[in-house]
């Protein structure tokens, strides 16, 4: 079975688990939501700053309900050892890793579907034209997450304490992401496109292009039983 | 590195001896020998310490990465050793780094820490070798916790570049430009004894980190050498 | 399917769970793995597996040694452990798909339900593996290795949970696979039973091989070396 192949069968078993126990979605649904009013309180967003904050809002709220997807993203191979059969099958562990990646992208973006448009209503924001721009910023931002959240929840998985390690390795490593995201949103709640933040996105797409290339072939020596 | 290990105690000796002996001289042309900056005075002596540790902080790191590399290619435990030796002295010197640029930044700028890209970047180096050392205490089982912390290290290495920049662009796209461009290094128009005290407190840390790094090392070898003799016993 | 082992030993820190245990077999061998609690019967067959990595040893599969990486190796290497290696919220049918095409070795849902049939679980190939017993649990994985063949199946301890039937299907399971002249290795504490399916015995006590040999009529020596371990009898 060739690469491919491999990695859509891994994404499909995932998806059908999720749709069966529906562990992680409405978690990191309501999680996301829940973010948001907690930002309203403690920020005092009056319209004027809205705005501005909102992008990086946006993202925090993200990040945050990502990491809980991402300390969840082998649990459906916990029950029964079934890393021990993945592993012990002639799967190519780069296709593991692109399909948990797939997985957690998959999720963030249905959750983000949901929540960026909940935030425009919430907070006033004015015209609806600007969201499929944005949308898909944060669709490369979430890439970047994505990628390097499974490298790190992989290498963290036998670790202690492991909620708490696994924010505190990957948060420093994600500041190009963070960066890059944050400066295109503005540029396009500012301006309505790109303009001077371009650079931003070329190092946005130069850091997914990157990892994910890295991670399919480091995956071998980081996931072990 | 086989080299570090090899050397005998008479070696490692000379080493530090010399090291001594730049950093003294070093800090005597930074401090004393050295006219004082025409802008900033005395306080821009700080930057002989200051430049010489975040050039040795990352030239840890790319040891770190070399180290984390060979492990996972030839499962060497000297390899391992070198990336966590490497880290744990980067740690020591991005420190004082940070201290030495806080100790500049109060009466340049009159507050303790600013967000300026040279200071925020240090901080992050902090925060992933010391995420890196984390890993490595918090994994059960050495062998795994030296193949995780060996791809930690590659990750990381692999994003400083983009983390530099994206941090600089940040930087100085949003801040208006300041007379004292704290992102610039002091070559232009520098009096050449101010570039000799640098370049003597360059060499002077650079020797001080590989002596502090070779004790380091020789500590993880007798370690390494100490479970060996366990284990063979309990054979 | 021979197999071929070399000094191969497994230490856990500073513990040895495996010491120098070397063995060679030929095809259609179905081996009995004895020994108490803690002698490393699991070890030995994870190592086999590729699951975890030798200390030091090698291992030789048809006379290539065999490394964890080799995907064309694992297809060819099969673990049986009762209640392990499914998915619970997939249907018993699912999981058999999904592994057979895992392993590139997709089945059409006649076949499998086929192989169902024959384990006795075509009645309920629709439901969840987390309404299954244990007995049921391990004939479906009985059905699982049926349908991808490997080369060398290791079992660690199948009777504990199977039933009349499910035994005799288990050992006219493994019959046919060493008539096909693949390789069998079942840990158990079940001897009497185990004793009567297989070509060749092995006792290992806390890590090393102390009994290696084929079976014969009498088997005297057999009995000598394992009354060792019986300070109050085990059938």
């Amino acid at each position: 079975m060739n690469f491919l192949n491999q990695t859509l069968l891994l994404l499909k078993k995932d998806l059908i688990l999720e749709v069966r126990r529906r562990e992680n979605l409405l978690t990191m649904f309501f999680f996301g939501t829940l973010l948001l009013f907690v930002f309203h309180f403690s920020f005092d967003l009056v319209p004027e700053r809205v705005v501005e904050m909102a992008p990086g809002l946006l993202w925090l709220a993200f990040l945050f309900t990502g990491t809980l997807g991402l300390a969840q993203l082998f649990e459906a191979e916990r029950g029964n050892h079934c890393l021990e059969a993945l592993l012990l099958s002639p799967m190519d562990r780069g296709a593991l890793f692109l399909a948990k990646t797939a997985f957690n992208f998959i999720l963030m973006v249905l959750v983000e579907i949901v929540v960026i448009p909940l935030f425009w209503i919430l907070f006033n924001l004015g015209s609806w034209d600007i969201i499929p721009h944005l949308f898909l910023v944060v669709l490369l931002g979430t890439i970047g997450f994505c990628v390097l959240g499974t490298l790190l929840s992989a290498v963290t998985l036998k670790a202690r304490a492991r909620e708490l390690l696994l924010p505190l390795v990957l948060f420093p490593l994600m500041i190009p992401v963070i960066l890059g995201t944050i400066r295109c949103m503005e540029a396009i709640l500012r301006a309505g496109e790109l303009g001077d933040a371009l650079p931003w996105l070329r190092l946005l797409i130069g850091f997914d292009v990157i990892f994910l290339t890295v991670g399919i072939l480091i995956f071998d020596w980081v996931i072990e039983v | 590195m086989a080299g570090i290990s090899t050397a005998s105690v008479k070696t490692k000796g000379y080493l530090g001896a010399l090291a001594l002996i730049s950093v003294l001289l070093g800090l005597y042309w930074g401090l004393w020998h050295a006219p004082p900056d025409a802008y900033q005075g005395e306080v821009q002596r700080i930057m002989y310490l200051h430049i010489p540790s975040i050039l040795t902080a990352y030239l840890s790191f790319f040891l770190v990465f070399i180290g984390s590399c060979l492990y996972l290619w030839k499962r060497e435990k000297r390899d391992d050793i070198l990336a966590y030796s490497a880290a744990e002295i980067g740690v020591l010197f991005t420190a004082l780094t940070i201290i030495e640029g806080s100790v500049w930044g109060k009466p340049t700028w009159g507050v303790w820490w600013t967000w300026d890209a040279r200071l925020t970047l240090t901080a992050i180096l902090l925060l992933i070798f010391a995420g890196y050392l984390m890993l490595r205490s918090l994994t059960e089982d050495e062998n795994r916790a030296a193949s995780a912390a060996a791809v930690l290290g590659i990750i990381g290495f692999l994003d400083i570049p983009l983390i530099h920049m994206s941090v600089y662009w940040w930087r100085t796209l949003h801040q208006p430009p300041s007379i004292l461009r704290p992102d610039k290094a002091p070559w232009d128009n520098v009096h050449p004894a101010m570039l000799t005290a640098l370049g003597i407190n360059f060499i002077g840390f650079v020797l001080l980190y590989f002596y502090l790094l070779s004790q380091r090392f020789r500590l993880g070898e007798i370690n390494e050498e100490i479970k060996a003799r366990l284990l063979s016993r309990n054979h | 399917m021979r197999l071929t082992v070399r000094h191969l030993a497994k230490a856990y820190g500073l513990l040895w769970a495996l010491k120098n245990v070397g063995l060679d077999l030929s095809a259609g061998e179905i081996v009995a793995l004895l020994g108490p609690n803690g002698a490393g019967k699991t070890t030995f067959l994870k190592l086999l597996a590729g699951l975890i990595s030798p200390t030091t040893g090698e291992i030789l599969l048809d006379g290539s040694n065999f490394s964890r990486s080799a995907a064309v190796q694992r297809s060819t290497v099969g673990f049986l452990t009762p209640g392990e290696h499914l998915y619970e919220d997939l249907t018993v049918r699912e999981n058999l798909i999904f592994f057979t095409s895992l392993y590139g070795k997709s089945r059409t849902i006649p076949q499998i339900d086929g192989v169902l049939q024959e384990v006795g679980l075509h009645h309920r190939s629709g439901e969840y593996v987390a309404a299954l017993s244990s007995g049921m649990k391990c004939r479906l994985s009985i059905a699982k290795w049926k349908l991808l063949e490997p080369g060398l199946l290791l079992l660690d301890e199948p009777y504990g949970v199977l039933d009349g039937s499910g035994i005799d299907l288990l050992e006219t399971f493994l019959k046919t696979q060493s008539q096909k002249g693949k390789v069998v290795i079942i840990a158990s504490h079940h001897v009497a039973r185990v004793l009567t399916l297989c070509t060749r015995a092995v006792i290992l006590h806390q890590g090393g091989l102390t009994f290696n040999e084929a079976r014969q009529q009498p088997w005297d020596s057999f009995t000598r070396a394992f009354g060792e371990f019986l300070p109050h009898g085990e059938s």
